[in-house]
């Protein structure tokens, strides 16, 4: 297990070496130069070879590449080109509220969707069946933006129920709480969705096995059945799911942050690419990277926890 | 049952231990930026407004930035020597309080006594001298130098006279020096601290903080050289999404939004207790030709284009936020001379097909350039079904804007859709970057080059009698228009949407505005 982990670890690095290498020449070699972005329309030639000399653009881009991976083994990021922030600045200053997003929308997301899928297979072909694996459909297939504005129209501006955009107070708060309702419904749906199709699917699996029956043969009663015997060995498949979906609403940030005004890690990642901010994408689009493995690596460590047969030594 | 017990528990610590250090974290950070949460409307409360704007400013140095978010924060909270007035376009003294011209070349600027800025220091003619140094600066790098390009020295003839020197008669310096980034900064500031991030300025509004990404906050300035204003603090929110900003308008979050897409402006007007102001703004939005490229360095093409587009249908889809004119030279900007308006080509269908058959250029391949931004794609698909009609082969390449300036700038493109903002309302600073040859390579997209054109701009940049000027930007705009470079697409209407109880807010044709003569109902 420990082996497995430093393992992870070391793969972890050069994954990231990797990625900065492909994000740094792609933004590189793509149109576009922040030069441009930062002159505006009516910089003349000489304000554009100005600012390109001013922030070492017309140097090579391999050895514009290797200055940056220097900088980061020492923990130098870089500036904004656009603000001049420290990168490391605007991306912790911003990154609690992305976790607190994602997390609140995991929460929607695991909640609904284990509920969902576990009556869903309980009562396979009910009408409570059809409705949840319906719903599941549309949750999968509504945009994100849609049902954001959508969700706005009704509980804020109609009802006044839930403000309409930011995240700026602490989460255990009233006012905190009320924040984060729309954005982690409008984040965590898609998400629920899925969680409750893999559930349904998997339980149903499970529920025909024929250790299930055994026990069902010895007298187990229903609630143990279902809650211990069913739901932790079909659970596999589900945590793979919620793994691998914790990456995604990372991504999904992007458009939900966009929607409610939040200002976190997805609306820093779109600005800049939008202003060609080459240091604040690569350190955005690392951190995500970062996460997406480290969270795989949780998913695998407890896939061992729950199914002791799962060994990787 | 006991490992699935540890596995619930674990997830659930993991959770808690997450959620609490994002609580606590994000306490910290919202306890200082973020006081006063939630602009007062009402009548008892401090007078506070808040205001959404799509992004964030890039920086609020008038120097540094030239942006027209960073305009919005820098212009309330820094000044010009002159402003222009909205309605005569004519330049008026501000931080200046009478101007000569001893020469040609020479600008003698008498500035206002007793005027402080927000640190304390005194603003003087070394504070002017600084700050068009600055400005100048091959080392700052300013975005906007070439305003001050033509002046070749900056001296400080006593505490509160300044003189400029030119090398050639320069035309628009008036205009020039109302534009917010020749704004007059506080040497000390500058050179102690970063106003970039702190700006320090002598306007009626003072620097509090600035979250950024999510929002910058001004305060009223109690010692300005005026009445100080009415609004007591001004938050700028920054609402990525217009729909959500309208939201937040229709739910008091934020009293005012302006640049309002015309696809929006039908929810605005339907909404109760908001008031929509429109005033025909300088922005033009025209359709480009490549002049290097054939055969759209064809005159007889070009013209045929020209008859071919249906401006008025393109604007009639505007919801009134678009005025057609043919001229170049809007309206509301100096060097406008009503003649122009219908000097183009009017639209003539049948001429159009005649001249693209009498010349050979049936099934041309043609592609339009767009950026997936403002209105630039409603003109291609309008423009690409009426060039259709005429017989040519048009097909769109659509770009991110980023993409799309590079493109541009390097003249890769067949015909292109751009705009042109005119933050300065005079003529010259519309011609000379769009138009003149010194600009290939940059502003100039369309690489039109034209030495007779070219001579009037230089006149009506040199010559500082002002009639001589518009004299001879009508006559470089009758040029522009007949050899159609550009064919004009619509120009602008500037707009904004506020709340009932506020009054005062108008907007310039520039599209800026200013908080200062705000006052609540």
């Amino acid at each position: 297990m420990i082996g497995m982990i430093v393992r992870r670890i070391l793969q972890l690095t050069f994954l990231l070496l990797g990625i900065s290498f492909l994000v740094f020449m792609s933004m590189h070699l793509a149109p576009g130069d922040p030069a441009t972005v930062i002159g505006g329309p009516n910089a003349t030639s000489s304000d554009l070879e100005a600012i390109r000399d001013k922030m070492g653009l017309d140097r090579p881009v391999l050895v514009q590449y290797f200055d940056y991976l220097g900088g980061i083994l020492q923990g130098d990021f870089g500036y904004s080109y656009q603000t001049n922030q420290a990168v490391t600045e605007a991306i912790i200053t911003r990154f609690p509220t992305t976790v607190k997003l994602a997390v609140a929308s995991m929460v929607v997301a695991v909640l609904i969707g284990i509920i969902a899928g576990i009556i869903s297979a309980r009562k396979q072909n009910s009408w409570v069946d059809v409705t949840s694996t319906t719903f599941a459909l549309v949750g999968v297939s509504i945009p994100n933006f849609w049902l954001g504005t959508i969700l706005i129209l009704i509980f804020s501006v109609n009802f006044q129920l839930l403000p309409v955009g930011g995240l700026n107070s602490p989460f255990y708060t009233f006012e905190g709480m009320k924040e984060l309702i729309l954005p982690a419904i409008t984040l965590g749906t898609a998400s629920a969705a899925l969680i409750a199709r893999m559930t349904r699917s998997s339980m149903l699996e499970v529920i025909r096995s024929d250790y299930i029956r055994t026990a069902k043969a010895k007298g187990v009663r229903k609630r143990p059945l279902i809650w211990v015997h069913t739901l932790k060995n079909a659970m596999i498949p589900v945590l793979t799911i919620i793994g691998i979906n914790f990456g995604s609403l990372l991504g999904g940030t992007i458009v939900t942050e966009q929607v409610f005004a939040i200002n976190g890690i997805g609306r820093l990642m779109i600005d800049a690419i939008a202003a060609r901010d080459f240091p604040i994408v690569q350190g955005t689009v690392l951190l995500i990277a970062a996460i997406f493995v480290v969270v795989n690596l949780i998913v695998d460590i407890i896939y061992t926890l729950i199914d002791p047969r799962i060994s990787y030594d | 049952m006991m490992r699935l017990k540890k596995t619930i528990s674990l997830l659930f610590l993991l959770m808690t231990v997450l959620l609490l250090f994002v609580g606590c974290s994000n306490s910290e950070s919202s306890s200082d930026g973020n006081n006063g949460e939630g602009a007062e409307s009402d009548n008892e409360g401090a007078f506070e407004v808040t205001y959404a704007t799509t992004s964030d400013a890039a920086g609020l140095s008038p120097i540094d930035t030239n942006d027209s978010v960073s305009s919005n924060v820098t212009y309330q909270v820094y000044e010009t020597l002159f402003k222009q007035n909205p309605d005569t376009l004519e330049p008026e003294p501000l931080l200046a309080d009478s101007y000569e011209n001893p020469d040609e070349n020479t600008w003698v600027i008498k500035l206002k006594e007793d005027i402080e800025f927000h640190d304390g220091t005194p603003f003087n003619a070394e504070a002017v001298k600084y700050t068009f140094d600055q400005l100048k600066d091959p080392e700052r790098a300013a975005p906007r130098a070439s305003l001050l390009a033509p002046v070749e020295s900056i001296e400080v003839q006593d505490e509160y006279t300044v003189v400029l020197k030119t090398k050639e008669p320069y035309g628009p310096m008036l205009a020039a020096l109302s534009h917010t980034n020749a704004a007059i900064v506080s040497p000390e500031a500058d050179k102690e601290g970063d106003i970039n991030k702190e700006p320090v300025g002598t306007g009626p509004f003072v620097f509090e903080s600035w979250e950024e990404g999510n929002q910058i906050t001004l305060k009223r300035n109690e010692n300005y050289w005026q009445e100080p204003a009415a609004i007591e603090k001004v938050t700028y929110k920054i609402v990525p999404e217009t729909s959500t900003a309208i939201s937040m308008l229709e739910t008091g979050e934020v009293q005012f939004i302006d640049q309002i897409p015309s696809d929006h402006i039908n929810r605005i007007e339907s909404l109760q207790g908001i008031e929509v102001q429109k005033t025909e703004g300088t922005r033009v939005s025209y359709l480009g030709f490549n002049m290097e490229k054939e055969p759209f360095n064809d005159l007889k093409f070009r013209q045929a284009v020209a008859y071919g587009v249906n401006q008025e249908a393109y604007v009639s889809q505007l919801n009134d936020l678009g005025v057609y004119s043919e001229s170049i030279i809007g309206p509301k900007v100096f060097g406008y001379d009503e003649e122009a308006k219908s000097a183009g080509y009017e639209f003539n269908p049948e001429k159009a097909k005649q001249m693209i058959k009498e010349n050979g250029y049936e099934g041309q391949e043609i592609t339009l350039l767009a950026a997936n931004r403002d209105n630039y794609l409603k003109m291609a698909e309008i423009v690409q079904s009426q060039l259709s009609d005429m017989g040519l082969n048009v097909s769109i390449e659509t770009m991110e804007w980023a993409s799309f300036l590079d493109v541009a700038r390097k003249g890769d493109f067949d015909m292109t859709f751009l705009g042109w903002a005119n933050s300065t309302a005079d003529g010259s600073e519309l011609l000379y970057p769009n138009l003149h040859s010194d600009n290939i390579g940059a502003s100039n997209r369309v690489r039109f080059d034209n030495s007779e054109f070219n001579q009037l701009v230089d006149e009506s940049r040199t010559s500082v009698d002002q009639e001589v000027r518009k004299e001879k930007l009508h006559e470089a705009n009758l040029l522009a228009i007949e050899t159609a470079p550009w064919v004009v697409m619509s120009h602008g209407v500037v707009t904004l949407g506020y709340d009932e109880s506020i009054e005062g807010l108008v907007v310039d044709p520039t599209g800026m505005w200013s908080l200062y003569p705000v006052t609540r109902k």
